[in-house]
């Protein structure tokens, strides 16, 4: 591919070309990938929303409805946009910061190819119609065993990485990774421990029944936002936003105490998303208080990622990228806040079954998981190909066609949860409930449709984006092929370009 | 190169500021050694003494077989008796529905109105008024999703409430029988029975009887004979006058309201005439559910006088 040998040798800064001395091509697969599946998932997304404020839109096909697609557009977007994001960007990091070449590349490659198999299967037979039915974990039994068998080689080229490393400190985004990489092999494992029908049957029974299956669900569906989707993002962010701002992490310390505080607890909290059920009273309780309790260590990190920018807050006026990193930061404090509060008994009372939950869950998805990425990917992908950004203009666009669809998203969810809560509970003077349940669904139907609206900006920017990408490395890929094909090695191109 | 090492001057920093760790990763990736912020160890404080003082109230921390069970009592009822119990959902949910607001508020209404005669309630500007906020609800929770939330149903699916014209009787009574039971509405289909002429005499007739003009004359007096004799048996539920026999829930058919097809709707005599062999031909099968086990009789008897009043009549 891309590998064939570059003028980056002469550059004076290093020795050898970080493309040479790094596994830069598992990275890029990674990338583009992510890329491919995030505007997949994201158009789905916007698909689904669409379908909810006009249900024509399912057309009576049963693999488009939104029943089926749902968890398709969780899937693309939570394990193939996410998960590739993390993928490429944990590899370059633990390389990058260690100092050391990828171990295992034909490990590796096997992480790429298992997993996005298992992404293509899962969407595939969801939209078929099966699924094992449980939230973010919908893949059936034979893709949760290509997973488990993904996830043991990623950790296997992810440690031994870092045990090839040549500093003698970790640095504090491999600390995340790690603990990503251990709690969702952990996770995953449990949530689907499961009897398969046969031997050849898709349909599986779970282990667990009743409610302690419903705890397991959730306990695996909240540390999946807590690891997956923080922990792992928030290592993103510890090594891009001091890389893109040039300044060092604000605090070593509160990086440690939060860092533990975070992985500790996280693992309480599952229960919070099971409130008022059969679920006994004192775990009900034990989950609230520990997602207070979070607090503080969550805003550890976002504190942490938006101080490193002190002293250098201009350049949040020249630097879309660094917009995007710091506003991610800012989406995380503000979901962060939310999460604990709704967790709380009176609290969730008002909001579970309603669409704040959806709105909060996007506020972090949109807000903090995908900006973090998108200002990562424009930091990684330039220095991955060795060339330039074709269009800074359009990395502007992209963030606020973004910002505006998360705002409009987010409110809309606000407006259509808290009032669909409030009618629930609403009494007239003889006691009655004051509105029947279609009454509260027919009054989703305008925020319903500003959410999609938010949804299709959002869409707009990601499209932009896989512009922007395509434009940057398509050049690059040509001016290789062009080396190849007049068989000349070497050339100066490159490096003129850089 | 990048050895760790204690950088000096890499970092600027103001004057006063603290000094990095020291470590340098990747080139120049590197750590300032701040303490942590005042306010975020202060607040962490706080959410830890808040959690403190919620285990102390509710139940909270598994020991030994049980738990924690925490001071924050609730006060209800079981069978009269007082009764006193740590925090717990069944318990607050009992509380509430023997003491809340609106719990004892409608409660009052129901024991008035399950005790109290139709024609009471139906004359009592506040009971009126209670049960048309009541039976809204209801109706739309369990009879909307057929009858429609005005309750004009669907023309070939679900029956008309909003009118006068009752098939199985509008007196509160006979909806509440209705309501209770269920309702199986059926005619056989004549498939078997009429040849092509036959049917189209019969729907001439049918037509004529709703005051529909313009049917061959010869059609609808054939169609007469078939409908009051032995062949066709017709007037057995629809009656001699075809005013119907609400005990079969069969029609009346002098009306000209239909509600299983939109003979109304159709713009020539032969496009109706045509509906009305086919429904003959086909036969109808209709059923609604009995809500007899899902809602208690003073609810039933609030959804009765509701929809009685939907659209009045008998």
């Amino acid at each position: 591919m891309a590998q064939t040998p570059s003028a980056d040798v002469d550059r004076s800064r290093t020795q050898v070309a970080p493309s040479e001395q790094y596994n830069y091509d598992i990275v890029k697969k990674f990338a583009i990938m992510s890329i491919v599946w995030g505007v997949l998932g994201m158009g789905v997304g916007v698909w689904i929303a669409s379908q909810l404020a006009f249900p024509f839109l399912n057309f009576d096909i049963p693999q488009i409805t939104f029943g089926r697609f749902r968890p398709v557009h969780t899937t693309l977007v939570i394990f193939g946009f996410g998960g590739n994001a993390l993928f490429a960007t944990s590899y370059y990091i633990v390389q990058r910061t260690c100092q050391a070449r990828l171990y295992g590349p034909k490990l590796a490659e096997f992480t790429f190819w298992g997993w996005n198999l298992a992404v293509a299967l899962g969407v595939i037979t969801y939209m078929l119609g099966y699924t094992q039915g449980r939230e973010y974990a919908e893949f059936t039994w034979q893709i949760d065993l290509l997973i488990t068998v993904v996830w043991v080689a990623y950790f296997l080229v992810y440690l031994m990485t870092l045990l090839r490393r040549s500093q003698p400190h970790i640095y504090v985004a491999n600390w995340f990774f790690m603990a990503f990489i251990l709690a969702t092999a952990i996770l995953h494992i449990f949530n689907n421990l499961a009897i398969p029908v046969s031997l050849f049957s898709l349909e599986s029974y779970s282990l667990f029944s009743g409610v302690q299956d419903a705890m397991t669900q959730w306990w695996y569906g909240h540390n999946a936002v807590g690891f997956f989707l923080t922990a792992a993002f928030l290592g993103m962010m510890y090594y891009f936003v001091p890389k893109q701002a040039g300044r060092p992490i604000y605090s070593y310390r509160l990086s440690i105490v939060h860092f533990w505080a975070l992985v500790f607890l996280y693992m309480w909290v599952g229960a919070h998303h099971l409130h008022w059920t059969a679920l006994p009273d004192w775990v009900s309780t034990l989950a609230a208080t520990f997602s207070i309790l979070l607090l503080l260590p969550s805003w550890g990190g976002m504190i942490n990622g938006i101080m490193t920018l002190s002293g250098a807050w201009h350049k949040l006026r020249t630097d879309p990228i660094m917009l995007f990193l710091i506003t991610s930061l800012s989406f995380y404090g503000m979901a962060t806040f939310e999460g604990p509060m709704m967790s709380l008994k009176s609290v969730n009372a008002l909001s579970h079954y309603t669409d704040w939950t959806v709105g909060h869950v996007h506020s972090g998805a949109l807000g903090w998981v995908a900006m973090i990425t998108f200002g990562s990917m424009y930091h990684l992908i330039p220095r991955l190909w060795d060339t330039q950004l074709y269009s800074i203009r359009l990395v502007y666009v992209h963030f606020f066609l973004a910002t505006i669809g998360i705002v409009l998203y987010i409110t809309a969810m606000w407006v259509a949860g808290i009032g669909q809560g409030l009618m629930l509970r609403a009494f007239d003077e003889y006691g009655n409930l004051s509105y029947t349940f279609i009454e509260t669904v027919v009054f989703l139907h305008q925020p319903y449709v500003v959410r999609a609206l938010g949804g299709g900006l959002f869409l707009a920017g990601m499209l932009l984006m896989a512009y922007n990408i395509y434009k940057t490395i398509e050049p690059v890929r040509r001016e290789a092929a062009r080396q190849v094909a007049s068989g000349r090695t070497e050339t100066t191109a490159s490096a003129s370009r850089a | 190169m990048n050895e760790p090492g204690h950088e000096q001057q890499s970092a600027p920093g103001k004057p006063g500021e603290v000094e990095t760790t020291g470590h340098v990763w990747d080139g120049d990736l590197r750590e300032y050694n701040n303490p942590l912020p005042r306010w975020w160890l202060w607040s962490f404080y706080a959410t830890v003494v808040f959690s403190l003082i919620y285990w102390l109230l509710y139940p909270a921390w598994p020991i030994a077989g049980t738990y924690t069970k925490g001071v924050a009592w609730i006060n209800y009822e079981v069978e009269g008796e007082p009764q006193r119990s740590h925090w717990n959902s069944r318990a607050l949910l009992l509380r509430d529905m023997q003491t809340g607001d609106a719990a004892v508020r409608q409660r009052e209404f129901l024991q008035v109105i399950a005790e109290a005669d139709h024609d009471t309630v139906l004359s009592d500007t506040d009971m009126l008024a209670f049960v048309n906020s009541y039976a809204r609800g209801i109706f739309g929770d369990f009879c909307a999703a057929c009858h429609q939330t005005g309750g004009a149903g669907i023309i070939g699916l679900y029956p008309n409430l909003a009118d006068d014209n009752w098939h199985w009787g509008g007196t509160i009574q006979a909806i509440e029988q209705t309501i209770t039971r269920g309702r199986m509405g059926y005619m056989p289909p004549y498939r078997e029975t009429f040849d092509d002429q036959q049917a189209d005499a019969v729907a001439a007739y049918v037509l004529s009887l709703a005051g529909h003009e313009g049917g061959d004359p010869e059609q609808v007096s054939l169609g007469g004979a078939i409908f009051q004799g032995y062949e066709g048996g017709c007037y057995a539920c629809h009656g001699r006058e075809g005013l119907g026999l609400k005990s079969q829930g069969a029609p009346n058919l002098t009306n000209d309201i239909w509600q299983n097809i939109d003979v109304t709707g159709a713009q020539s005599h032969a496009e109706r005439q045509a509906l009305v062999r086919d429904l003959i031909l086909r036969g109808v099968q209709r059923e609604m559910p009995a809500f007899g086990d899902r809602l208690s009789p003073a609810e039933i008897r609030v959804l009765a006088t509701y929809v009685h009043q939907l659209g009045g009549g008998l």
